[in-house]
């Protein structure tokens, strides 16, 4: 569905995503974790077409994504950003309605019916029905990250790429975000999905890749790709007996 | 078009007639509606139809261009204080005016000083478009405009000094005061193509507006053009702003006020804000302008200066209330 083939960003005159080469295919749920400054949220935003591809190529559904303007890109990709500014006091209802954007630029009370339901579905699906006719200001931290996941989740592309999405959730709220988003792959969408917390990267993903440095370093199945090999080089942790992660090497 | 759109274009119109009842030729209220219906003896119809009529509807349609100029523009810088005449947009675009004027251009062509104004209105709206591009923040736009305007005022004097035909110095305070008094009907016409197409631009750019309030970025992702959006909104709001000092000079706070009245009516929403604004923005001119005429100053009391007597203060009342929510 979505691939990367020897992907190279920069940002301000430094490499930050060097090389990366992966193939996604539809239905497949993945995570992309990393240390601080690995590239993750660079690459992400190179395969969501908001940062320039300096070398290597990205392909989307087949087609190459050089080759794509805005609005075909945005409708088979869609992308929450890891910092979700929102410039005026929206109604809730508007600012998900934003993710059917490419579909018909419209607010939510001039949408047609099926893409009314759609928003509506969206908001059930982030746990945010209850905050529809709300204003977006007066949200929580927490509700205002599920309006913006009810806004991708609104989106009918096929590819999803989230910039960690469990900041500002509650735990209830991130298992219920990551059962949302199975739930997604399990229908037929490519969902990948930038995290920090391995535990839950390893219980609900069959594929997570680390980054490290600008390059992808470990890609597979979790057990494999999260080995105490890579959890002490990249991520300098190490594994105790309990199974709970301890800072420092082993 | 919604139930606010309907009410207040309803308002708008009920305002017009009153407008053209009102003002300081003794005509009796039967007799004007007489003549506005197009009975009654020839002096009357000419009073109401060439004299009050225009000037009303000068009213309105400056006020309908500033404050959708106002609310495109505050949706583009997401800023409530942005507005043609707070970011010096109004401040150039009557600078193009008077060298259009005092350089004689005026008698080449009259559509001189439409355009003179209209290109002034653009100089100064690129100016702050490529300063919000790079990253300014409200603060510094509304001190770049305040600095435009500023740099307009000592260039109108300038220009004043320099002209080869010594006009009054009256004629340069009409402009910066702004009025509607004594406009004809082939002054809005002059005017009618550039608010016409500069509405239709900024209207246009409504969606892309709404998409840029979760930021370029995400805006592009979306599938929204944010470079055409801006282009939109910069290009529409010179041409809506320029149009409107040629018509009636600088009219300040118009466009700041009329978006901050309706916002809350449209769920806050910068596209729906447009057409609200514009109407509102209109009726507010066109009860200033009725306030003018009935109130017994000696002279009339300039538009732009009844404007200001009002807007000012909600201004300050704003740009008070942002300071507590923002800094």
């Amino acid at each position: 569905m979505i691939s990367a083939n020897g992907l190279s960003v920069s940002l301000g005159g430094r490499r930050v995503v060097e090389d990366v080469s992966f193939a996604l295919g539809a239905g497949e749920f993945a995570a992309l974790t990393g240390p601080n400054g690995a590239g993750k949220s660079t690459a992400l935003k190179a395969l969501a077409g908001v940062a320039a591809v300096e070398a290597g190529g990205i392909e989307i559904g087949g087609a190459p994504a050089a080759s794509l303007n805005a609005l075909a890109r945005a409708r088979r990709v869609a992308w929450l950003p890891q910092t979700r500014p929102v410039a005026w006091n929206l109604r809730v209802e508007d600012v998900v309605s934003l993710g059917r954007f490419a579909e018909a630029p419209a607010a939510y009370d001039r949408m047609g019916a099926e893409g009314r339901a759609a928003v509506d579905a969206a908001l059930a699906k982030a746990d945010a029905a209850h905050l529809a006719g709300r204003t977006f200001q007066a949200l929580s931290g927490g509700e205002q990250a599920r309006v913006h996941l009810a806004r991708l989740l609104a989106s009918p592309a096929p590819c999803l790429l989230l910039d960690e999405p469990c900041a500002a959730l509650d735990i209830a709220h991130q298992l219920s975000l990551m059962e949302t988003l199975a739930a997604e792959a399990a229908a037929g969408r490519t969902v990948l999905v930038v995290l920090h917390d391995l535990e839950l990267a390893a219980r609900y993903c069959r594929r997570v890749m680390v980054m490290e440095a600008g390059r992808l370093v470990a890609d597979g199945a979790p057990g494999e790709a999260l080995s105490s090999e890579v959890l002490g080089r990249v991520f300098r942790v190490r594994r105790g007996a309990d199974g709970a992660l301890f800072r420092g090497p082993r | 078009m919604s139930r606010l759109t309907l009410i207040l274009g309803l308002i708008s119109a009920a305002l017009l007639a009153v407008s053209a009842l009102v003002g300081t030729a003794p005509v009796s209220l039967g007799d004007s509606l007489a003549a506005l219906a197009g009975q009654g003896d020839a002096a009357t119809r000419t009073i109401l139809w060439e004299i009050r009529l225009p000037r009303a509807a000068a009213a309105f349609a400056v006020g309908a261009a500033l404050g959708l100029a106002g609310a495109g523009l505050q949706g583009l810088l997401q800023n409530p204080l942005a507005e043609p005449g707070v970011l010096g947009v109004s401040a150039f675009s009557a600078l193009g005016a008077v060298i259009a004027i005092f350089f004689g251009l005026a008698a080449v062509s009259s559509f001189a000083v439409p355009v003179a104004a209209i290109l002034g209105a653009g100089v100064a709206t690129v100016l702050l478009a490529t300063a919000a591009m790079r990253g300014a923040g409200s603060v510094t736009l509304l001190l770049i405009g305040i600095g435009l305007s500023s740099f307009a005022g000592a260039l109108m004097s300038l220009a004043l000094n320099m002209a080869p035909n010594p006009y009054s110095l009256s004629d340069l305070v009409n402009w910066m005061m702004g009025s509607v008094a004594n406009r004809s009907w082939a002054d809005i016409v002059l005017a009618a193509p550039a608010l016409a197409i500069g509405a239709a631009l900024v209207l246009m750019a409504g969606p892309g507006l709404r998409a840029l309030s979760l930021g370029d970025e995400a805006a592009v992702s979306l599938g929204a053009d944010p470079k055409r959006t801006r282009l939109l909104v910069i290009g529409g709001s010179s041409l809506l702003a320029g149009a409107s000092v040629a018509t009636a000079g600088t009219i300040g706070f118009v466009g700041i006020v009329a978006p901050h009245v309706m916002r809350p009516f449209v769920g806050h929403d910068p596209q729906r804000l447009l057409v609200p604004s514009a109407l509102f923005a209109g009726i507010v001119l066109l009860v200033a302008d009725i306030a003018i005429r009935v109130l017994p100053f000696q002279q009339e009391l300039k538009l732009g200066v009844a404007a200001a007597l009002v807007g000012g203060p909600v201004f300050i009342w704003i740009a008070a209330r942002m300071g507590r929510s923002f800094s």
